[in-house]
């Protein structure tokens, strides 16, 4: 007992050294010159390190979409770093999906002189942090962030990931045409931010079509069983279901709604973009309708080589989260090389400026907004993969 | 790694783990708190004005004002009708409000439901602070009070607590307010700094952190929620700065350090700081008369004034008479003595004397109240104090801290007073102290007043026991088996204590084995037999009593013996 | 109908999980936190069978059962053990599970990952029976009938076995256990073994059953066990049966008739009014206060 409080105190006063030794050695702010270069776009060399933070939930409720999200940057990293000119250094902290942690790792990265910041995972986690690196006067490149008025925080603040009201007005519309629908059950999870928003684009869009919604079903992030409510809804006997999930309910929901013998068309978006849902669904996710940001079954020569890279290095198939997360990359890029200077400035005109840009989400433009604009998908589940719904 | 925010979480993670603090210390384990913070941080962000026309700090303390009292009523709310639950099942109950607050505000139109709703972020690190040492000035001057120890009573033993006179009810509910409080300024002070609140900042999983940081900083010391909050807080910052790798293995490390400390610190962090334990003050005798004087107030009954009289009194537990038409009549200044072979009944009719069984049958008075119609803690007040046939002192507490919470009924509250340094608290706690330490020199246990009442002998703590209740100046004191574990040398000096404070005017109940001593210091003898009083009489009478030798002294003789 | 039996076979495997927390309340007064993590490993554990070693799941089971008793082993002389004679040992034994957990937690993820794992489509046949016009999976009967196999094989266990003796003594007096010659420790790790055993096949049915597991899929199913042993009894292992099938039935109705939004209200709901109205719960005997 005695050594082993003799061991603590000993360990306590060892982090305690740690930390002043620490504290005392991140002066960070600008550094110097050697982020400007010489030269443009493919010609570009810029003879310092260009820091790239991210702060993404890599451990908590929210880490498979981290997972995901950090394999896609490094996966875009390494592709970049084998180019001439210009070299990243992307560090990836994990944000343990609580605000705390995102907000800390922010300020280290405004704080230490990284020339752009990507994340957080989360949208209340982005209101929560982004706003710091805008104080900063640091960019920041949101991927996954779906939710409205992430970009209005301020002038530093980019995305890539489309928003709900640019997804799902269209994937209501295709399926509404396709299926012929005219009384339709809504699901969705009311207490997650993600899926909240997506609840509400999408009721109003069927708001503004003829369909009747027959009943609003809710459910919480963190449920599997969805038998009493699949079963409510299949009582309500509609022509389609609409779920505003995430991949952890899409699995389990589509799997019971198929074992209840509900055979109607399930419509998803960007939450069920994953190749998992066949993966695990198998057999039931047949036929399920996905609305989202990225193609997966793109043939453009960027997802081509994506879809190849990826499942080489990581032995699986990449989900809307990593397609978004590479993207996002080598737009910074495209930005870093517009100017040819990794200032946290530079970085901020050029991504203004990304227009038409080639990329695995297709061809994307950043508008004054500062939001991404390309073409949405609306996919459908059809032999074990998605096809585009014609 | 130290950057602003890591400086405003370690404040406002310890002023979360005071909120649990305030009820840990006495005892209650609540997991409400993440409610009453949501509950605020909604209602203060929603209603206080905006720091755009008022000024930063007037909206900040405005919603302060609004968001602690939103948590008090909450609280408060909750705690009257959960407050007499225990333990595990107080903390599921409180655990389901907060979760019922939390589904509320999610299905709710003006909190935004879980996208949550924007605050602006005015708190500075320097208020976050301040408001910090508010707090932990609070519970630093709340410590060494009467109603610090009374909590602490509370926690170690409820029952002895009830016993000394303390309202447990409302001590329990009003350290439930505290916490409440408390946590609504934090859940202001969150919303204020984080810019959006949403439901799933005050979950489940948050409130079990605030237990954590409590816990693992040391829920007996004011300094523990603060020391938590510096450990958990910096186990992510210290992680990343030493170059850990982001993933799995920071959560386990961060897990291991828990355990370990938890493992290996009982008492948490705080207990690697030196404790500072009340202090003996004997002062000067003139002192010492004058306390006592002030503090020894009460009128005891005299000669002939009845203290107790029982009629027909009858306690039944489903069908087995613990106690069967009980008559006794006590009157002041007599010295009774209560035998009877195990399992005659003595400790069940102490006990309805006492006020901590009631009644089946019959009627009682007791100090002119009726013991079983009204709280344990009055009959307390009315002037009956006890001890109990197995130890029930405060085990973690200091000999002199049992004695003092003794006289809780006896001393001034002070721990407002004390919260504006007055100095009339100080002088009133040094009264108090000067009285607990002539109790324990009663009892002759000057010399361990700073002993933990856990660490000490059999017979140390049975005298304790003896010191406590006399610490409450009672007029009827009851010693449930006080020379269990005794030599015949202690004993025998039990036994002139015991008729030194008969001398003082005392009545004195007596329950003992020690047949010898109870036959030397009696002035009366009631014997029990399955239930029932078989005899009454003087010393001389009982051992004369034919039914008594036949059944008690006849058949254990081996308990005389020893 | 359909709803009756979906209320039914969600509440047989909160009951399942319950009845381990239960168990080690009801024998040692104390609530193990580190139950829900038992109940996610072991459902990773379980897909790592069949997935990997290609074993049928009627022997996946049992090892299941096997792993889950070692890990309650774990937690006991980790979590519980040291503790024992600290007079905090109550809060003190919540954080040490809760820090255990966590850890279980962590290298879960280190092994499989963040993503959501499911059991192979093929590991249980997928036979559907049509009863009075409600569909019901082989798997769902599967899973009620083991479900009270287990409880029933529990409660014989309790009642009349020479372990439940002792662990019934030592429910109601530790220290009078010792002295009556009871090896309290074996006593406290066997409960411990079992409770997390039983916590362990639930994980395992319950991802089999919705088709998915979840590194957090215990702290989802967590506040429902509480919420389940406070409503059937804290100890008392008919309580925590009937609690369950009572959550499960009560919730699935408030989604009928009350709407989804509040479902998870009604199982808070249900908790708080037993806690005021009947705090020893439906099952549980109303302990006689000693002085």
């Amino acid at each position: 007992m005695r050594t082993n409080l003799f061991k603590l105190t000993a360990a306590a006063g060892v982090l305690a050294l740690a930390l002043t030794a620490c504290g005392s050695d991140d002066g960070g702010g600008e550094t110097d010159g050697a982020l400007a270069g010489e030269g443009t776009g493919d010609d570009c060399v810029i003879d310092g390190e260009v820091a790239v933070g991210a702060a993404l939930s890599l451990t908590g409720a929210a880490a498979s979409y981290g997972e995901s999200q950090k394999n896609g940057l490094e996966l875009a990293a390494e592709d970049l770093n084998e180019k001439e000119g210009v070299t990243y250094t992307l560090t990836i902290e994990d944000d343990q999906t609580d605000p705390r942690q995102a907000i800390s790792v922010f300020e280290g990265f405004v704080d230490d002189g990284t020339s752009i910041i990507i994340g957080p995972t989360l949208s209340n986690t982005a209101f929560q942090a982004q706003p710091i690196a805008q104080e900063g006067s640091v960019p920041v490149l949101a991927i996954s962030n779906t939710a409205a008025g992430i970009t209005e925080q301020g002038d530093y603040i980019f995305r890539n990931s489309l928003t709900e009201a640019q997804v799902i007005p269209q994937t209501v519309a295709k399926a509404i045409e396709t299926y012929d629908l005219q009384s339709v059950i809504v699901m969705y999870s009311n207490d997650d931010a993600f899926t909240e928003s997506g609840y509400e684009v999408m009721a109003s869009s069927l708001e503004e079509s003829d369909v009747t919604v027959a009943d609003t079903l809710t459910f919480s992030k963190s449920d599997t069983d969805f038998r009493a409510l699949l079963t409510e809804a299949k009582n309500a006997n509609p022509d389609a279901i609409f779920v505003s999930g995430l991949i952890e309910a899409a699995i389990p929901l589509v799997t019971q709604a198929r074992e209840l013998g509900i055979e109607v068309p399930i419509i998803g978006g960007n939450g069920f973009n994953n190749p998992q849902l066949m993966a695990d669904a198998g057999e039931a996710a047949e036929g399920v309708v996905v609305g989202a940001a990225w193609n997966s079954a793109s043939d453009n020569a960027e997802n081509t080589a994506f879809l190849a890279d990826y499942e080489e290095k990581f032995g699986s198939q990449p989900d809307q989260f990593a397609a978004q997360a590479y993207a996002a990359l080598h737009i910074i890029d495209a930005a870093v090389r517009s100017g040819c200077s990794a200032e946290r400035d530079a970085i901020k005109e050029g991504l203004g400026g990304i227009s038409d840009m080639p990329t695995v989400l297709g061809s994307i433009s950043i508008n004054a907004d500062r939001d991404a604009e390309h073409d949405a998908v609306v996919q459908v589940v059809e032999g074990g993969s998605f096809t585009v719904l014609p | 790694m130290f950057t602003e925010s890591t400086f405003v979480f370690i404040a406002l993670t310890a002023i979360f783990a005071y909120s649990f603090y305030a009820v840990l210390v006495a005892g209650q384990l609540s997991l409400g708190q993440a409610g009453f913070a949501s509950l605020a941080a909604f209602t203060a962000a929603s209603l206080a004005p905006d720091p755009g026309d008022v000024g930063d700090l007037p909206a900040l303390l405005i919603a302060i004002v609004i968001g602690m009292a939103v948590g008090a009523a909450a609280a408060l709310i909750l705690g009257l009708p959960t407050m007499r639950l225990r333990g595990v099942f107080l903390a599921i109950a409180t655990l389901a409000f907060a979760e019922a607050v939390r589904i509320l505000i999610i299905n709710m139109e003006w909190t935004g439901g879980a996208q949550g709703m924007s605050v602006p972020k005015i708190l500075e690190p320097w208020m976050a602070w301040v408001v910090l040492a508010l707090v932990a000035y609070w519970f630093w001057r709340q410590g060494p009070t009467r109603y610090g120890r009374a909590l602490e009573a509370i926690r170690e033993d409820e029952l002895a607590a009830r016993a000394m006179g303390i309202d447990v009810g409302n001590h329990r509910l009003s350290a439930f307010i505290a916490a409440g409080a408390i946590a609504g300024l934090y859940g202001v002070l969150w919303a204020f700094y984080v810019r959006l609140i949403a439901p799933e900042d005050f979950g489940f999983a948050q409130a079990i952190d605030g237990l954590v940081t409590a816990v693992v900083g040391g829920s007996t010391a004011f300094v523990g929620p603060l020391l938590g909050s510096v450990f958990l807080t910096m186990v992510p910052e210290v992680q990343r700065a030493i170059g850990i790798e982001a993933g799995w293995i920071r959560p386990f490390l961060a897990s291991l350090l828990l355990l370990l400390v938890i493992l290996f610190l009982p008492g948490g962090l705080a207990s690697l700081l030196p404790r500072r334990a009340a202090r003996l003050v004997t002062g000067s005798a003139d002192e010492r008369a004058e306390v006592e004087s002030r503090l020894s107030q009460r009128v005891h009954p005299t000669d002939g004034q009845t203290v107790v009289k029982l009629q027909g009194l009858g306690k039944d537990y489903g069908g087995v008479h613990a106690n069967r038409d009980i008559d006794l009549h006590i009157t002041g200044g007599e010295i009774i003595g209560l035998i009877g072979p195990n399992g005659a009944g003595k400790t069940t009719l102490v006990n309805m004397i006492s006020g901590m069984t009631k009644p089946t049958s019959g009627t009682a008075e007791v100090l002119g109240l009726d013991p079983g119609g009204v709280a344990v803690h009055k009959v307390a007040a009315a002037g009956v104090s006890r001890t109990f046939q197995h130890s029930k002192l405060f085990a973690r507490l200091s000999a002199l801290e049992n004695v003092m919470v003794g006289g809780h009924l006896v001393s001034k509250p002070t721990f407002l007073r004390r919260m504006l340094w007055l100095p009339s608290a100080r002088r009133d706690e040094r009264r108090l102290a000067v009285h607990a330490a002539h109790c324990l020199n009663r009892v002759g246990l000057a010399d361990k007043e700073g002993v933990k009442a856990s660490a000490l002998s059999y017979g140390d703590q049975r005298r304790l026991e003896i010191a406590r209740a006399l610490a409450s100046d009672p007029s009827l004191l009851i010693l449930d088996e006080p020379a269990a574990g005794m030599n015949h040398v202690e004993a025998d000096a039990l036994s002139d204590l015991i008729g030194s404070l008969a001398q003082d005017g005392l009545t004195i109940l007596l329950i003992e084995h020690n047949v010898g001593m109870v036959m030397k210091t009696c002035s009366r003898i009631v014997v029990l037999n399955f239930g029932e009083v078989i005899a009454t009489g003087t010393p001389e009478e009982i051992a004369n009593n034919p039914a008594v030798v036949e059944a008690y002294l006849g058949s254990s003789e081996s308990e005389d013996a020893s | 109908m359909q709803q009756l039996l979906n209320g039914l076979f969600t509440g047989s495997i909160y009951a399942l999980f319950a009845i381990g927390f239960t168990l080690v309340f009801g024998v040692l007064d104390r609530l193990n936190l580190a139950h829900p993590a038992v109940f996610a490993v072991s459902a990773f554990v379980g897909i790592e069978l069949v997935e990997v070693a290609g074993l049928s799941i009627w022997l996946t089971l049992p090892i299941v059962f096997v792993v889950g008793s070692l890990l309650g082993v774990i937690i006991e002389r980790v979590a519980f053990r040291p503790l024992k004679d600290r007079p905090d040992a109550h809060f003190a034994g919540l954080i040490s599970s809760i820090a255990l957990a966590g850890m279980f937690i962590a290298l879960l993820q280190w092994r499989y990952g963040p993503n959501t794992r499911r059991f192979p489509v093929d590991s249980f046949p997928s036979t559907t029976f049509t009863v009075f016009g409600a569909h019901v999976t082989l798997l769902q009967v599967a899973i009620l009938v083991i479900s009270v196999l287990l409880m029933v094989g529990l409660s014989l266990l309790v009642a009349r076995s020479r372990l439940g003796r002792g662990m019934r003594a030592i429910a109601e007096n530790p220290t009078a256990a010792r002295v009556l010659g009871i090896n309290v420790d074996r006593v406290t790790m066997t409960t411990f073994a079992i409770s997390s055993a039983l916590g362990a096949v639930a994980g395992a049915l319950f991802a089999m059953n919705v088709n998915s597991a979840q590194l957090g899929m215990g702290t989802a199913i967590e506040l429902k066990g509480l919420a389940v042993i406070i409503v059937g009894g804290m100890g008392s292992l008919p309580g925590a049966l009937v609690g369950g099938l009572l959550l499960g039935l009560a919730e699935v109705f408030a989604v009928q008739y009350v709407g989804s939004s509040w479902r998870d209200m009604v199982a808070f709901g249900l908790l708080f009014l037993i806690l005021l109205v009947r705090p020893q719960g439906l099952f549980g005997a109303r302990k006689v206060r000693e002085v």
